[in-house]
């Protein structure tokens, strides 16, 4: 086990872009999805809406479980492993801090840009989509980090090989 | 027009889990998610999706595995950018695997036996008749 503000979970949590965010229902149901996300005083912050099941999910049990990869570094295998408690944070403030950090770090950078503009004709429908509420309030989900583990991802076959790739070296 | 002839749209990032169906044939990353004593448990995983079969290696070396018929959920997942990101998302159990014989044996293999899968490509967003 490490400590989440160990330099190597730090240097992961400020490269990776996506985290995937494990929680259990009311009845002890396994749940996981992908989430975007912001690091900041020490927790991580992943939007949501409040009818989601991530969301639903952290009201019934706030024991969550997040990994995060570095995606931009295909051949990095190391995933960083987070358990936690959260809560559904649905207050105004932090919802317009999360929106605007969220926006710097996902659309207003070089590849979220041309992203968005190469699909510049879909804008409008997500905007629908976002501001219909039929997925609920928009929320964040506040995540204080406990501990941390990192992991190595299996090699993308699993197939018996007969050479061994070896590991890339740890932080 | 009558109230029966007003169709209710709406709009879905949700699609046929065959149109995305290369992530099951290059998997670029996957995890399975399963209840533990302690909360949620996650682990990478690899997938070999065979025979229109869910095979799950999860490295031996994993603090815990799910047991047979424990609900699990598989999800395998690709893109960083917003019109990059999809999905398919297989709730289901788990069932023993045996006499497979080209997986790798540095991995605890088992089949996820699927109850409910679900797809999504967020640059597939659009409206759809509301059939609920």
């Amino acid at each position: 086990m490490m400590n989440p503000d160990d330099p190597a979970v730090v240097d992961i949590l400020r490269r990776a872009m996506v985290a995937r965010i494990a929680t259990v229902s009311r009845n002890g149901r396994p749940h996981v999805n992908p989430l975007y996300f912001v690091c900041g005083r020490g927790k991580i912050y992943l939007g949501t809406t409040d009818r989601t099941l991530a969301a639903l999910n952290v009201k019934a049990n706030p024991r969550v479980t997040v990994l995060f990869n570095i995606e931009s570094e295909p051949n990095d295998r190391r995933v960083l492993r987070l358990r936690g408690g959260a809560i559904v944070r649905t207050d105004a403030r932090l919802c317009r801090w999360y929106v605007r950090s969220d926006l710097r770090k996902y659309i207003f950078s070089r590849r979220g840009f041309g992203n968005s503009l190469a699909h510049a004709r879909l804008l409008p429908l997500v905007r629908r989509f976002v501001s219909s509420g039929e997925k609920g309030q928009e929320c964040v989900l506040e995540v204080r980090p406990e501990e941390a583990a990192l992991l190595t991802a299996p090699n993308r076959l699993g197939i018996k090989r007969t050479k061994k790739f070896s590991d890339p070296p740890y932080c | 027009m009558t109230v029966a002839d007003v169709r209710v749209k709406r709009i879905t990032l949700n699609v046929d889990p065959l149109e995305v169906r290369d992530l099951l044939e290059r998997v670029p990353r996957a995890c399975i998610s399963f209840a533990g004593d302690e909360g949620p448990r996650v682990e990478p995983v690899t997938v070999l999706f065979k025979d229109d079969r869910y095979l799950v290696g999860m490295p031996s070396s994993a603090a815990s595995h799910p047991t047979v018929d424990e609900e699990v959920v598989l999800l395998i997942d690709d893109g960083v950018q917003f019109f990059d990101l999809r999905a398919i998302y297989v709730r289901g159990h788990v069932q023993s695997l045996g006499g497979v014989k080209y997986l790798s044996s540095d991995f605890f293999w088992f089949e996820v036996q699927p109850t409910r899968t679900v797809a999504w490509d967020y640059a597939r967003i659009r409206e759809v008749d509301d059939e609920s």
